[in-house]
Formats: C-alpha cells, sequence, structure tokens
C-alpha cells in the first residue's frame, strides 16, 4: 500500500485521497473551513496550506492528491506562519461577536483562531458590513458579516439535497450568500447547513437564542421521525430538549438529518399536553390517580373478559423491549391470539435521501419482537373490524394515536367496553380510553429500535422523569446539572410522572399473578438475544452507539 | 450575745457578700469585655443600657433562655453536680477573707468577714483543692474528648502550682505566726505588706493564682483553639453560666487573696496618725480594701488580653523548674528574716 | 524576615521573663487610651472605594435599556454557578437581549470574574454590601433589582478602564 510522511509519522493511504482524507482517515485532523468529507473539494479557504517537500509553493491539503513517498509538514515554520496569515485574513472582517453567536463553543473559526492565530490583528481600518439578519428560509437565519465563504451550505445544497438554492453574490470583499432570484432555502434537509456551517453565519431560527451549546448536556441517541432512524445527539438543558442535531453514521445517515425530524420529533417531549401520572376516566373525564389504584383497576377489569373478547395492540413507536413484554404478557398471562400493531406509512412521502414512508421508527422491531397475531388471532384491520361488531370488547392500547391514522376509528374505538392505552401525551385516542397510563417518551427511556435496513440502534434517556436521576442512571450531564441544587430555579426542572411500556406491563403481570422480574430494559434485551434467533449473540455493549445490523439474509424470511 | 443574733447577723453577712460578688462579677465580665476593647482600639459593648452598663444583665438573660442540652454519653448526676459543685466553692471561698476591721453597731462588735475562723487559710487551701473536681468532674462526665482533655490539664495544672502556691503562703504564715486572715491582715501594718516583705514570694503566689483559676496565660484547661472550650465543651444555658460566674468569682477570691496575703488587706499605711474618727477610718478601710482588690483584678484582666497562652510543656516547666525552687528560695528568705529580726 | 531566636540566643535578662512582660503590658496599656477604630454599623455605613466588589449590578443605559446581550459568558465563568441567562430575540441593533438574568446571591461569592469577562462592560461589582435575606427566594435578584443606571456605577467603570 502506497504511503506518505506526515509530520514524520507514516501514513497509508489509498491512490486518489487527498492528503487531508487520507490523514483525517488516521484521525489527524489538518485545519480545515471549506473542506467537508462529504462534498466535493473546493479550496477556497487556504487555512490547510501545508509544506510538501520539493514543491516550491505551499499547497492545501484538500486538494493535493496524496502521492508515494511524499513528505508533508503542517507545522513546518511556512506552514504555520501561513495558516497564521489566512486565520488573519479571515478575520479581518469577521465581527467577532461570539458574544452574541449561537456558534459560539462550538464554532471551528473560534477554535483555530484559538489553536492556528497570533491572538491580534493589524487591520486597523473599518471591517466591511453587511446584512446581519437575513432570512434564507424558513427555518436558517444567514449573518453575512459572519460568513467566511466557504461555500459548503451552497455545495451540501447542490451535491447533497439536490437542489440549486443558494449561491455566492458580488465580489471581492463584498461577496456574500443569497438564494437564487424567486428561490427560498426550502429543501427539506435545509437545516444541516447550520450543522456544516463552519462559522455562526447559518443558524437555526428554531433554536436561535435559545441556550449556549456549553450549558447542555447531549445524549446519543435516535430520531423517531421515521423508519430510517437517524443517528442524533440530543441537547438538553434544565431537562428540556432544546435541538437535535445529526450523529455521523455512514450507514445510516451519514452527516445529515432532515427539518422534520430535527424539529417536529422531540417537541412533543417538552410540551404541555404530557400525560402526566395515571388517569382513569371518571364521569367522562379523565382524573388523575394513584398507580396501585388503576393497577388494581386494571387487573379486576381484565380479568372481567373473556380471551376472547380482549385485543393487544403493540407499537412500531415502542421500543423492542417494550414490544417484547408485552406480547409476552398478552400471550401468557392474558392468553390472548389477538395481538398486531397499527402502521403509519404514509406513501409517496419519502424521498432517496433519507426521508421514508414508513413514519413508526421501530415497525421491523415491534414484528421481531412477537408483536403479530398468533394462528387463528386476528390482526390489525380484523381486530377493528371486531371491535366495531362488538365482539371484541376490551382493547389494550400502547403508545399509538390510532385516532390519528384515521378519524373513523373514533367511532369504532368508543364502542369498546374497557379501552387501556399507553400514551405520553394526551391526544384524540386518550380521550376514548378508560385508563391511561403516562408512557416514557423515546427521550426518557433506554432501549432499541430496528430501522428499515433491520439495523438495531439503541435510545438513551436525556430527559428524566420523576423516577430518574441524572447521575445515578448514568445520563449525560451539563455542568448545570452536576452543581445545581434544589434551590436553584434552573434546579427545579419539569419531571413526567411516566414510566416506560415494559415497567408497568411488568407491575401489571405481577398484580395479574405472574412474576415478571424485569429490572432495567437491558435485562429484557438479554432475554431476547436468547430467545430470539436474530437477536442471537447480541447485547447493549454491541448494539453501541452506532447500531448493528441484523443479519439480512435471514431478515427477509421475516415478513414485515 | 444570743444564738439567733448571731446567726441573723451571719446570715446577713453572707447575703451581702453573696451579692456583693454577684454583683462584680457581672461588672467584671463587663470591664474585662471593655478593657479587652480598648487594648485593641475597639469599643466594646455599648448598646444594652448606657454605655452598655445592662449588657452582664443581657448576657445572664440569654443564658437563662437557652435550650439545655445534656450530651446523650453524659453522665447525667455528674454532669449536673459539676457546676453547682463549682459554684458553690467559689462562693464559700470569700467567707473567710475580711474586708475591713470590725465595725460596731449598738455595741455589737461585728467582723467584717463571714467566718472569722482561726484556720481561714487552711480552709482557702482546702477549698480551692476541692474546685478541682469541679473541673476534672465535669470534663469526665460529658462524655467528650475535648471535655475530658480538658479536665485531665486542669487537674494536672492545678496540681503542679499548688506546691509553688502553698509554699508561698507558707512563708506568710511565718510571718504572721497565724492562720487567721485577720491576724495576717494585722501584721501587715504600715508598710510591713509582704508584697514588700518577700517580693519572690508574691511574685510566685500571684502566678499561682492565675494558674488557679485558670486565667491566661495559664488557660490551658479551656483553650479555645485545641479544645473548642475545654471542660465546660458539653455546658449550655444555665450550667454554663454556673461555670461561668465560678470563674469570675474564682478570680475576685484570688484577688481577695492577693490582697489580704501579701497588700496589707483593708490596712491603709499610717492612717490612724491622720486622728480621724473610728467610722470614718473604717469606712476608709474597707474602700481601701475594694480599691486595692479593683487593682488586681484590672491587672488580672490586663494580663489576660496583653500575654499569649504557654505551651502544656512550658506550663509544667515553668510550673515545676521555675516557680517551686523560687518558692523555696521565698521561704529560706523569710526564715532569714525572722532569725534576723529575732 | 528577621532571624527566629532560640532560647540559647537569648540574654539573661529575657530569660527571666519578666522584663519582657512589662513591656508587653506595657503596650497593652499603651494602646488603651489610643482612639478606637470602630466604626458603629448601622449608625454609620462604611463607604466602599472603587475597588470593592460588592453585589453584582446590571448596567442600564441612559435610555432605560440593559447593556446586556446574553452572551452568557458571565454564567460560564461564575465559579459558584450563580447566574443564570436566557437570551432572546430582540429587534434592537445589538439582537440579542437577557429575557431573565438572576444572579443567585446566596451562591454569589463576590469573585468578579463575571465582570472581569463581560465584552460588554454590562455586569459591574456595585459597591452594595447590604445583602441580607429572609428567605431564599429573596436572595434570587432579577433583572427588576439588577438593572443599576450607568451613571451611578461611573467610579467603578473608570477604575476598571484603568487597571482591568
Amino acid at each position: 500500500m502506497p504511503h506518505f510522511i506526515l509530520d514524520g509519522k507514516e501514513i497509508q493511504f489509498i491512490q486518489g485521497q487527498t492528503i487531508i482524507e487520507a490523514a483525517a482517515k488516521v484521525g489527524i485532523d489538518i485545519p480545515h473551513f471549506c473542506w467537508h468529507p462529504s462534498l466535493t473539494v473546493s479550496g477556497n479557504c487556504r487555512v490547510c496550506l501545508v509544506e510538501i517537500e520539493k514543491m516550491p509553493k505551499l499547497a492545501i491539503a484538500c486538494s493535493t492528491l496524496a502521492s508515494d513517498g511524499m513528505v508533508v509538514n503542517t507545522n513546518s515554520v511556512k506552514a504555520l506562519s501561513a495558516r497564521n496569515a489566512v486565520m488573519e485574513f479571515l478575520l479581518i472582517n469577521h465581527p467577532l461577536d461570539c458574544p452574541i453567536c449561537d456558534e459560539a463553543g462550538e464554532c471551528k473559526l473560534q477554535d483555530y483562531a484559538f489553536d492556528h492565530s497570533v491572538g491580534e490583528s493589524r487591520f486597523v481600518e473599518n471591517k466591511v458590513h453587511k446584512e446581519k439578519r437575513v432570512s434564507l428560509g424558513t427555518h436558517v437565519m444567514f449573518d453575512g458579516e459572519r460568513c467566511i465563504s466557504c461555500s459548503r451550505c451552497i455545495r451540501f445544497c447542490d451535491e447533497i439535497a439536490g437542489v440549486n438554492e443558494l449561491t455566492f453574490i458580488n465580489r471581492g470583499d463584498k461577496v456574500t450568500i443569497d438564494t437564487f432570484p424567486g428561490k427560498e432555502l426550502s429543501n427539506p434537509y435545509s437545516l444541516c447547513v447550520t450543522d456544516i456551517c463552519p462559522v455562526g453565519a447559518l443558524t437555526s431560527k428554531d433554536f436561535r437564542f435559545k441556550s449556549r451549546v456549553w450549558d447542555m448536556s447531549s445524549t446519543k441517541t435516535i430520531c423517531s421521525g421515521c423508519s430510517r432512524g437517524c443517528n442524533v445527539e440530543m441537547w438538553v438543558r434544565n431537562n428540556e430538549i432544546l435541538r437535535l442535531t445529526p450523529r455521523y453514521n455512514e450507514e445510516v445517515n451519514s452527516y445529515w438529518m432532515c427539518d422534520e425530524g430535527r424539529l417536529n420529533t422531540f417537541k412533543s417531549v417538552n410540551a404541555d399536553i404530557r400525560v402526566n401520572g395515571p388517569h382513569i376516566k371518571r364521569d367522562g373525564t379523565l382524573v388523575k390517580a394513584g398507580w396501585d389504584e388503576v393497577f388494581a383497576l386494571a387487573t379486576s377489569e381484565l380479568k372481567s373478559y373473556n380471551k376472547s373478547e380482549i385485543a393487544v395492540l403493540g407499537s412500531a413507536f415502542a421500543t423492542c423491549e417494550e414490544n417484547f413484554v408485552l406480547a409476552k404478557f398478552a400471550k401468557s398471562v392474558l392468553g390472548i391470539k389477538n395481538i398486531d400493531f397499527a402502521k403509519h406509512e404514509k406513501p409517496n412521502s419519502g424521498d432517496d435521501i433519507l426521508i421514508r414512508d414508513d413514519k413508526s421508527p421501530n415497525s421491523f422491531g415491534a414484528e421481531l419482537a412477537g408483536i403479530h397475531p398468533l394462528k387463528d388471532g386476528l390482526n390489525f384491520q380484523n381486530i377493528m373490524r371486531a371491535i366495531d361488531e362488538k365482539k371484541i370488547k376490551a382493547l389494550y392500547l400502547v403508545e399509538d394515536d390510532l385516532v390519528s391514522l384515521d378519524e373513523d376509528y373514533k367511532k369504532i374505538l368508543s364502542k369498546l367496553e374497557l379501552f387501556i392505552v399507553h400514551s405520553s401525551n394526551f391526544n384524540s385516542t386518550t380521550e376514548l380510553a378508560d385508563i391511561v397510563f403516562p408512557a416514557a417518551t423515546y427521550a426518557e427511556k433506554n432501549g432499541t429500535w430496528i430501522n428499515f435496513q433491520g439495523r438495531i440502534q439503541k435510545l438513551l434517556p436525556a430527559v428524566m422523569t420523576v423516577e430518574m436521576d441524572r447521575s445515578l442512571d448514568g445520563m449525560a450531564m451539563s455542568r448545570l446539572d452536576k452543581f445545581g441544587t434544589e434551590f436553584d430555579r434552573w434546579g427545579k426542572s419539569k419531571k413526567m410522572n411516566a414510566r416506560p411500556i415494559w415497567k408497568i406491563i411488568t407491575s401489571l403481570a405481577n398484580a395479574l399473578g405472574t412474576k415478571y422480574k424485569y429490572q432495567t430494559s437491558e435485562e429484557i434485551f438479554d432475554e431476547m438475544s436468547k430467545t430470539i434467533d436474530l437477536f442471537k449473540g447480541l447485547d447493549y455493549q454491541r448494539v453501541g452507539e452506532l447500531g448493528v445490523k441484523l443479519n439480512v439474509t435471514t431478515l427477509a424470511k421475516v415478513k414485515v | 450575745m444570743s444564738i439567733w443574733l448571731q446567726i441573723l447577723i451571719s446570715l446577713v453577712q453572707i447575703l451581702f457578700t453573696a451579692s456583693i460578688i454577684l454583683v462584680t462579677v457581672a461588672y467584671l465580665v463587663y470591664f474585662e469585655r471593655k478593657i479587652s476593647a480598648w487594648a485593641q482600639n475597639r469599643i466594646g459593648p455599648n448598646r444594652v443600657g448606657p454605655y452598655g452598663l445592662l449588657q452582664p444583665f443581657a448576657d445572664v438573660l440569654k443564658l437563662f433562655f437557652k435550650e439545655d442540652i445534656v450530651p446523650h454519653a453524659a453522665n447525667k448526676p455528674i454532669h449536673t453536680l459539676a457546676p453547682i459543685l463549682a459554684l458553690v466553692i467559689a462562693l464559700s471561698t470569700f467567707a473567710v477573707i475580711p474586708i475591713g476591721p470590725p465595725i460596731y453597731i449598738f455595741d455589737l462588735k461585728i467582723p467584717l468577714v463571714v467566718a472569722d475562723v482561726n484556720m481561714g487559710i487552711l480552709y482557702i487551701l482546702a477549698l480551692t483543692s476541692v474546685g478541682v473536681y469541679a473541673i476534672t468532674f465535669s470534663g469526665w462526665s460529658s462524655g467528650s474528648k475535648y471535655s475530658l482533655l480538658g479536665g485531665i490539664r486542669s487537674s494536672a495544672q492545678m496540681i503542679s502550682y499548688e506546691i509553688s502556691m502553698g509554699f508561698s503562703i507558707a512563708g506568710v504564715l511565718i510571718f504572721s505566726e497565724s492562720l487567721r486572715p485577720m491576724e495576717i491582715v494585722n501584721s501587715q501594718a504600715g508598710f510591713m505588706w509582704n508584697a514588700f516583705v518577700q517580693p519572690i514570694g508574691f511574685i510566685t503566689f500571684v502566678v499561682a493564682a492565675f494558674a488557679e483559676t485558670n486565667r491566661l496565660p495559664f488557660d490551658l484547661p479551656e483553650a479555645e483553639p485545641e479544645l473548642v472550650g475545654g471542660y465546660h465543651t458539653e455546658y449550655s444555658s444555665m450550667k454554663f453560666a454556673a461555670f461561668f460566674l465560678a470563674e469570675y468569682a474564682n478570680m475576685i477570691i484570688a484577688a481577695g487573696l492577693i490582697v489580704t496575703l501579701y497588700l496589707g488587706g483593708w490596712q491603709i499605711p499610717y492612717i490612724e496618725n491622720l486622728g480621724l474618727s473610728y467610722t470614718l477610718t473604717t469606712s476608709l478601710q474597707i474602700l481601701g480594701f475594694f480599691v486595692k482588690m479593683a487593682a488586681v483584678l484590672f491587672f488580672i484582666i490586663w494580663v489576660r488580653w496583653s500575654l499569649p497562652r504557654f505551651r502544656y510543656d512550658q506550663l509544667m516547666n515553668i510550673g515545676w523548674k521555675v516557680m517551686f525552687p523560687l518558692s523555696l528560695l521565698n521561704l529560706i528568705w523569710v526564715a532569714i528574716l525572722v532569725m534576723l529580726m529575732n | 524576615m528577621a532571624k527566629k531566636k532560640r532560647l540559647k540566643d537569648l540574654s539573661l535578662l529575657e530569660q527571666i521573663y519578666l522584663p519582657e512582660i512589662v513591656k508587653g503590658l506595657a503596650l497593652t496599656m499603651k494602646n488603651m487610651f489610643k482612639p478606637s477604630f470602630t466604626m458603629e454599623y448601622p449608625e454609620v455605613k462604611f463607604e466602599p472605594g472603587a475597588s470593592y466588589r460588592g453585589r453584582p449590578v446590571l448596567v442600564m443605559e441612559e435610555n432605560g435599556d440593559e447593556r446586556c446581550v446574553a452572551c452568557g459568558l458571565c454564567s460560564r465563568v461564575c465559579p459558584a454557578i450563580a447566574i443564570e441567562v436566557q437570551a432572546n430575540d430582540t429587534d434592537k441593533e445589538k439582537e440579542r437581549y437577557p429575557e431573565r438574568f438572576e444572579i443567585n446571591m446566596l451562591r454569589c461569592i463576590f469573585c468578579g470574574f463575571c465582570e472581569e469577562v463581560c465584552p460588554e462592560e454590562a455586569i459591574i461589582m456595585s459597591k452594595d454590601y447590604e445583602l441580607a435575606y429572609t428567605n431564599r427566594e429573596d436572595g434570587i435578584l432579577g433583572l427588576d433589582k439588577l438593572l443599576v443606571p450607568v451613571s451611578e456605577l461611573q467610579e467603578r467603570i473608570q477604575f476598571l478602564r484603568k487597571y482591568k
């Protein structure tokens, strides 16, 4: 394999790789602004200048192909002074308004100014002033002064989103970014430009001035928006989710995620209409009740129906573990055969980039965990029909808003004699329920989801319920979380009285006389890896941050 | 003189002496704070009453309303007994200190001393020895290491310094040829004060008196930086007040003893030569006693705010290697004097 | 530093110790007649100099606006985590303003880091040292209590410009 020398270190590369690529592969970071591993090379920022022996001038590492035996220096006097000079040039017209810039703390320019700059400017003339508050689209705000014209956003729109929306206008120091006439930055991936913008020129309107990045904790988890299951970081301050950012996973979402997933999936966790504590219907309205009271009621009610009169609906939004415990509960404790879950497909809503038709994150997992009708059991459509015909009188539903699927279900579900729902938020389905268990959201529990590729990925809790503790449960903690007390206003965060489905089912099974001993979601997963072939040999550690693809050949046989 | 009249006179004397001590203690505390403030360029108590004069009463009232806390590990009866013992001993020691020559009311000769006993000095030595028990008891019964250490230090200190104190007093007794405090005072007529006749004895006695009353620079039993509060660490409310009272009462007694034994008691040199009436002379003499005592008390306080505390080894060094030989030396000096005078 | 005197270095007179005691007594006696330094607080109030670091306050411009841009640097640098800032959007030139700015005086240690780090000279250590509260909530000061007109803070601002 060919190799070259980088700062005295031998680095192997594949023919055709640039110096910066080959270095990045082995974890060496050569300073760069305009270069991005997923975008074409532009070579305009000049900060990656390196000294190559036997070359008369410095070369940019991002567009110089590595060749065998090349000797590259990033820290030679020449390279260093060139980098300092580039930084000085870049900072000439940069407003240095870090105090009011949302990018501060995760800004490449800030970092490099710290690492590679002399710290003083010799520029005494007036800076060029540009528009500071330009709305480029529904979600993105543009600050012309901060822009260093690296063209990453332009290349993203052209190459990844596949729409030509952004371009440079004007020349020289007046150059700035704008949308093409009559166009807006409105592609479904527009917020990705705020991620790749190396400075604070492009920022999210949704997150604008919400929080400094260092005040938040970040948790590596999965987006719940569709069956893609994009890897994300969930940023939380004061027990409230403030933003999601994509997390690199080449197999699933690369560096990107869609605006829909980024903006609209976590809001239900922060919503005011969360189910806080168990509820029972009394005189037509849902009223709060104690856990023990609700368990007692649910047990006695469930006991009063024939096995054929009960149906259980799992959920493509619940985790594999929860669906597994639910299926086990339905089969062995309730002894019923009518088990299924509702699909949430929106035909033709997906695209070729990331967005999928299936709007639920775990339909694969629900199926695999055992949520499917047993022999002679009814499937979802037939269960609904049976309810309509009053053959099925009791329905146990977890984490699914059936009425949102079809308004007609409202009429059907109201025919039920007993309707138990696990739900994280109040919605038109819970209105019809007799008992509502508060369900912990995907941001409040451990568990796994399986995406459309058959990749099992792990959820981590980022938000506390009343039964959780950030430090004891090993959740991500910000500085405020670490040092806050109950006497600080920012320590008094909103916490929901909610439990993951498996925990409630475990209590219910115990109340019905079958001892379940699950203490954590991981214990359930370990049991699954013993009983389900596809999960064999897996545990949470092996699933890890990036997930594991299940055996596809076997997977094909499972019909979904 | 009927027995009832004697009892009545004694009771009046006791009441008078006790109230004098208590009031003096109160204002001694006040002046201690004032003097310390002056020495440190501060103002001192000035909030309660004019010039803060009511401060002692406010303090007592505060202590009175405080919760009485007894530690779980304490030996309760002895924990309660100790402060009472301390106070009783402190108050009863004053019984043998004469504050003036006998006075005559309706031809009744009333000695200005509660008990004009012929072994008064022995009585004082005996009582001060018992005083150690109060501190040792409190230290042991509190069930706290600070208290225990304070108690142990206190007993060691008292035993060490009682020897030089005893020898110093012996010098005085050889001179006066009596154990009766009245006689001792009488023997110091004119300028024959023991302080001048046997200065070494005077110094050793004063130093021993400081040590016996646990005053700085000898306050090791309650050394705050080391022992929190020493033997009274675990005391609160009025029990603490009793110790506090006893400590200051002991100071007054020490001052009274110094005046009686070394500074001529109530004697004012050559006052009888002025030809004043008996009543006036007596009054002046009583006043003289109190003025002398006040001076000594001021000196005790003044020393406290000037000198730092000794280390424990220094304390023992001085006690055994300096004070004890000095007091022996004093005894020899007195013996020589007596021989020469005869 | 003066050389430490050991016991063996002492002269006979010093070893006797009594003269030294008399010296000490004389010193305290001398001091008893000197005037006292005590300031009788509630009646007489201490007026601190410009270098004094009292309660941190926010500068209010002449037009009534706060100077703060809610950058949160004070909050970040605060070693006691006494400051909480919530920024929001404004149409004014500064773009960003503190929607909520709270200093928990029960946490504050008066180190002055917030003042030092502030890029806008917007948080200033005032001379206010009378900070007693009867409950925890009162100790958390919001914008209403924090904003102080810039004219009242000139002395400290001048001091900072000179020495910071």
